[in-house]
């Protein structure tokens, strides 16, 4: 085994551990700080993969700002600070059942998809990796027009809290 | 193998010669603005403690080891401890992708002066300086104190606002230069420094940035004169101190990242001629930058919470979006 | 007058008139509405307590009432019996009489009926009995009044606890544990607090917060408590808590001899001892009558060193109101160096630079030394004109002090007047009303100056205000200092004791922090009946919750820099 795959276990298996805290603490700023550590995990495994961009896009995003904000809501939101006795409800064993089902099914389906088990083929390395990936989200036979539904869906999105959270007159 | 070896020891070195630099950094930015805040307020300023006060800052920090350190009976320990350490990790680590100096020849090696160079150094410098707020928030939360939690609350939303104006202030750089490396931005203002290209630019970016390191007029959560002491209320001893340590540490940090976007880095005269001039440059930069810092924070008023938030929404973020689109417009019609 | 209820007070040395305490309301209403008095400056209680049988023992509250205008008082007494002493509050009338009716039931223990809030105000609540109480001793009580008698006598020293039939005196209320006590838990505050909360509502349901802003604070410049209720940052009541400081100043004064009590109150308002001395002097020869009248030079003198005292105050006042904005002590250290120029000044004249006990009887206690009016001279014609100036430059015109300042903690001339605001305070919400030239005083009327005025009431006018008033300072000492006569600076000798005939007086100057009077009562003992202070800084903080609700957290503070107090005189 190489150094890197040694590495690249070490923080996988850390990042898995980190999401089974999140849903097993009954304490929710710890499950809150094991998220961050899970979504850190994640943006290692991305410079692993030499894709620095999501990396840092993944902690700017995830973690600087998601994360943070359900922080926010943990805190602000005070009585829940305390360890809650109990985090199972009586659905708990279907819900898991369900969930293994469906996670297996997903497997399954993906391993037999052929792109999952074929190498990518590496990016030329005479070009960089943000313009290759700068020119794919802008040009029309790239991904143009999921960006945009995105960037509309997200203005949407920006209008809707606006429209929630502006003080109503008259009342 | 044999390079490879060669490579982590340049790495290793280079990392402790950058972390020394900001920890002396740190001590010795308290003791210049204690000596130019003195100077500026009709005082002398600390100067007994060694010749012209210069041990002053090795007192304080011994003074404040040895402080008995308090956490209060309610407050949430672990979160408690973990906040002071996690405001001073994102200060250590922001400044690896800066670079100090052009490569140097040194054991038959060509060395770059400048820990690494990524292509996405500027989401770099963002990213960390977007989990540096947890610090502040965690810290706030846990103290158990309603100043604290106030404190957290008024720096967490002030840092997530002043953000985005400063990612739009990174932008234009990124625009001229045509890339994302530091290296690259810097090598672009071998002519002429961006500041003199991009004044507006400029402006939005050292006011984000002092809103981002919350220096005076922005040092909302540690509003003395309202808060008492903010976030950092409940912390003494060594724990208080590593809040200070992020402080100024980050302040050199953001200097440096002025200095290298907006007044060419470590570029000056006779640079390419002597590389190791390069870090003496950027000293210079970083140490005129710190002082206009501190020059403002003898001078102006505070601004009120709401006030500034107005500001940071209301003025600075529609003048940067401005800002950025006439520069890319600019650039596209006239093909820069 | 038009009351048959009123009848004129006949003892010799008082003036004014006595009322039921049923028809106060009806008459100082009127005289509010129909005569103009509007303006009470003082509402203090004595206790008329004798040992003759023939006589009868009562409290007598007493109102001072003047008209915004201008002009003499009109004293207002309300008798009522030591046995169940209620009287009606004013608090409706006059929303000024709050903390001062508050202070008399404290201290006195009378009863204000009506009164919204009657709690102890400079006490604390493990404090039994109402100190000011003619019957009332203090833990190791030792005799009425000074000079008290030798505790060595024939070379033994005896512990007065076990002389006389008091004993350590140390006493609590009934169910109080001293030990089980904790401040915080203060259920009348939070009450009150939560009541005045009530009246405010937002859509959205929010948690309010109570924060306590104090006592121990780096702004509230000393130990003063403002128990705060937020919805956010915003305001939604707030309680002003003091006593943190509280010495019982006028208990020590009713026992000190009247000379002993001039450097006594330098420790009132701290920072311009001058101005208090000032008060208190005019009081007692108001008592003393003509052949104390002080000579030429000593009036010169005094007018200058208030007029000095008002500057040093207001550039300290302007230096910590800057601070409280946020600036980072830049402004204040340059504006106290200045103030230090003027310590420089008292230093040299009465020898202590900020107790300076300086006034007497009928004169000063020290002429000027050689060699001082140069140096007063050249401060005031060429120094300070030029300092002000830059102050202003560099300050009025900032655009974050005008952002924080202007629009902030107004104050309407009604309710300024209502609240019995005097001072700054009351001059900056456009009320010209300055007692230099309102009842004029000493030799104020010889001098040419404006009262200065500002029309917004807000936290930025009343920082002009200050900068205006000192340039009218200015004016005057300059022409103090020109005419500054020679001769007597004290008439008759510097006397050790002095007889004071019995009677009352109320003397009143205008503090730099505002309207500062001493009521005194005498009854021809070597020590004063009575001896109050009306302290500008205590009842100007009245207005305080009206100025702040409503507003975010950083203006509160801002708004208390802009009354400008010390804790010295509110806790007295």
């Amino acid at each position: 085994m190489t150094p890197i795959q040694l590495v690249f276990l070490f923080v996988a298996f850390a990042t898995l551990w980190a999401a089974f805290m999140v849903v097993t603490r009954n304490n929710l700023v710890h499950a809150a700080l094991f998220l961050v550590i899970a979504l850190f995990g994640v943006a290692v495994l991305f410079v692993m993969l030499e894709a620095g961009f999501l990396a840092v896009i993944q902690v700017l995003v995830y973690i600087g700002a998601i994360a943070i904000l359900m922080i926010f809501a943990v805190m602000l939101t005070r009585g829940d600070v305390d360890d809650i006795p109990d985090i199972t409800n009586r659905y708990a064993g279907w819900v898991g059942l369900v969930a293994v089902l469906f996670f297996s099914s997903l497997v399954i389906l993906m391993a037999q998809w052929p792109s999952f088990t074929a190498l990518a083929k590496p990016i030329l390395s005479s070009r960089d990796t943000i313009v290759e990936l700068g020119t794919a989200l802008v040009s029309p036979n790239g991904y143009v027009i999921p960006f945009e539904v995105a960037s509309v869906m997200l203005l949407a999105a920006l209008i809707g809290a606006l429209v929630v959270a502006r003080p109503r007159k008259g009342k | 193998m044999q390079i490879e070896t060669a490579l982590l020891i340049e790495w290793v070195v280079k990392s402790t010669i950058l972390i020394f630099a900001l920890l002396t950094g740190f001590a010795y930015t308290t003791f210049y603005e204690r000596r130019l805040l003195a100077l500026i307020q009709v005082r002398i300023g600390p100067n007994r403690t060694g010749p012209f006060g210069f041990l002053q800052p090795a007192a304080d920090g011994l003074k404040l080891i040895f402080k008995e350190e308090l956490i209060p009976a309610n407050a949430y320990k672990f979160v408690f401890i973990l906040a002071p350490i996690l405001t001073v990790i994102p200060a250590l680590i922001i400044m690896a992708v800066v670079p100090w100096g052009g490569a140097i020849e040194l054991f038959g090696r060509q060395i770059a002066l400048g820990l690494t160079d990524i292509n996405v150094a500027i989401l770099y410098l963002l990213s960390v300086a977007s989990i540096s707020v947890y610090g502040i928030v965690l810290a706030g939360w846990s103290s158990d104190n309603k100043y604290a939690m106030m404190g957290g609350l008024r720096s967490s939303a002030q840092m997530l606002s002043y953000e985005l104006s400063l990612g739009l202030a990174f932008v234009v750089p990124i625009l001229l230069a045509g890339s994302m490396s530091l290296n690259q931005i810097i090598e672009a203002q071998r002519g002429v420094w961006f500041i003199f290209y991009q004044p507006i630019a400029a402006l939005v970016f050292y006011i984000a940035m002092l809103a981002e390191v919350n220096r005076a007029p922005f040092d909302m959560p540690e509003a003395e004169q309202e808060l008492t002491a903010g976030y950092h209320t409940e912390y003494s001893g060594m724990k208080f101190s590593l809040f200070f340590m992020g402080e100024y540490m980050k302040m050199i940090a953001v200097s440096a990242i002025f200095a290298t976007l907006f007044l060419g880095g470590y570029r000056g005269p006779f640079v390419d001629t002597y590389p190791l001039l390069g870090p003496l440059y950027l000293f210079l930069k970083v140490f005129l930058s710190l002082g206009l810092m501190i020059w403002i924070r003898a001078t102006l008023p505070r601004l009120r919470y709401d006030r500034l938030m107005a500001f940071g929404w209301k003025i600075l973020l529609p003048l940067s979006i401005l800002n950025v689109f006439v520069t890319a417009v600019i650039i596209v019609v006239f093909g820069l | 007058m038009r009351f048959s209820a009123l009848k004129r007070d006949e003892r010799a040395g008082y003036e004014g008139h006595i009322v039921p305490a049923s028809s106060l309301l009806e008459v100082a209403k009127a005289l509010r509405d129909e005569d103009g008095f509007d303006l009470l400056s003082s509402v203090t209680a004595v206790d008329y307590l004798t040992d003759n049988e023939e006589e009868e023992s009562f409290f007598e509250v007493v109102y001072h009432l003047y008209k915004s205008t201008g002009g003499g008082a009109e004293v207002l007494r309300v008798q009522v019996p030591r046995e169940n002493p209620v009287v009606p509050s004013l608090v409706e009338l006059y929303p000024g009489a709050d903390f001062q009716e508050r202070e008399a039931w404290d201290l006195m223990g009378i009863k204000f009926e009506g009164h919204p809030d009657l709690r102890r105000i400079l006490m604390w609540e493990g404090f039994a009995g109402h100190p000011l109480r003619k019957d009332w001793k203090e833990v190791y009580f030792e005799e009425e009044a000074k000079p008290f008698g030798n505790r060595w006598p024939g070379g033994q020293v005896y512990r007065v606890e076990d002389q006389n039939p008091y004993g350590k005196n140390n006493q609590y209320p009934d169910g109080f544990d001293p030990e089980s006590w904790v401040e915080t838990e203060d259920p009348l505050l939070y009450e009150n607090l939560e009541k005045a909360a009530r009246e405010y509502t937002e859509d959205i349901d929010t948690e309010q917060v109570v924060v306590n802003l104090g006592p121990q604070h780096p702004s509230t410049h000393g130990v003063f408590r403002m128990a705060v209720r937020l919805d956010g940052e915003t305001i939604v009541a707030l309680k002003p808590v003091m006593g943190y400081l509280h010495r019982n100043h006028e208990k020590i004064g009713e026992r000190n001899t009247y000379i002993m009590n001039m450097p006594f109150t330098d420790r009132l308002d701290y920072l311009a001892s001058m101005s208090n001395n000032f008060g208190y002097a005019l009081a007692v020869e108001k008592l003393m009558g003509d052949k104390v009248a002080p000579p030429e030079r000593a009036e010169y003198l005094r007018v200058i060193m208030a007029e000095l005292t008002r500057i040093s105050n207001h550039l300290w006042a302007i230096g910590f109101l800057l601070n409280d904005l946020g600036a980072f002590f830049t402004p204040a250290l340059y504006a106290i160096e200045e103030r230090e120029l003027i310590l420089d000044i008292f230093e040299a004249t009465a020898g202590s630079r900020m107790m300076c006990n300086y006034f007497r009887f009928g004169g000063v206690a020290r002429d000027l030394p050689a060699g001082i009016l140069p140096r007063m001279k050249d401060l005031v014609n060429e120094r300070l004109p030029r300092k002000i100036d830059e102050l202003d430059l560099y300050l009025s015109e900032n655009e974050l002090v005008r952002s924080r300042g202007e629009g902030v903690g107004i104050i309407t001339p009604e309710d300024a007047i209502a609240f019995s605001a005097t001072g700054p305070v009351l001059r900056a919400s456009g009320v010209p009303y300055d007692i230099r030239r309102a009842d004029p005083y000493s030799i104020y009327d010889r001098f040419k100056f404006d009262v200065a005025v500002r029309y917004h009431g807000d936290v930025y006018d009343r920082y002009m205000i200050r900068v205006d008033e000192m340039r009218q300072s200015l004016r005057i000492l300059k022409q103090a200092l020109k005419d500054l006569p020679e001769g007597e600076i004290l008439t008759g000798h510097n006397p050790y004791q002095v007889r004071v005939p019995a009677g009352e007086a109320y003397g009143r100057v205008e503090g730099p922090k505002g309207e500062l009077g001493y009521y005194i009562v005498s009854n021809g003992k070597p020590s004063p009946w009575r001896y109050h202070v009306r302290a500008p800084s205590f009842i100007n903080l009245t207005i305080l919750e009206k100025m702040c609700v409503g507003q975010k957290v950083a203006d509160v503070v801002v708004n208390l820099g802009s009354i400008d107090i010390v804790l010295g005189e509110v806790d007295r």
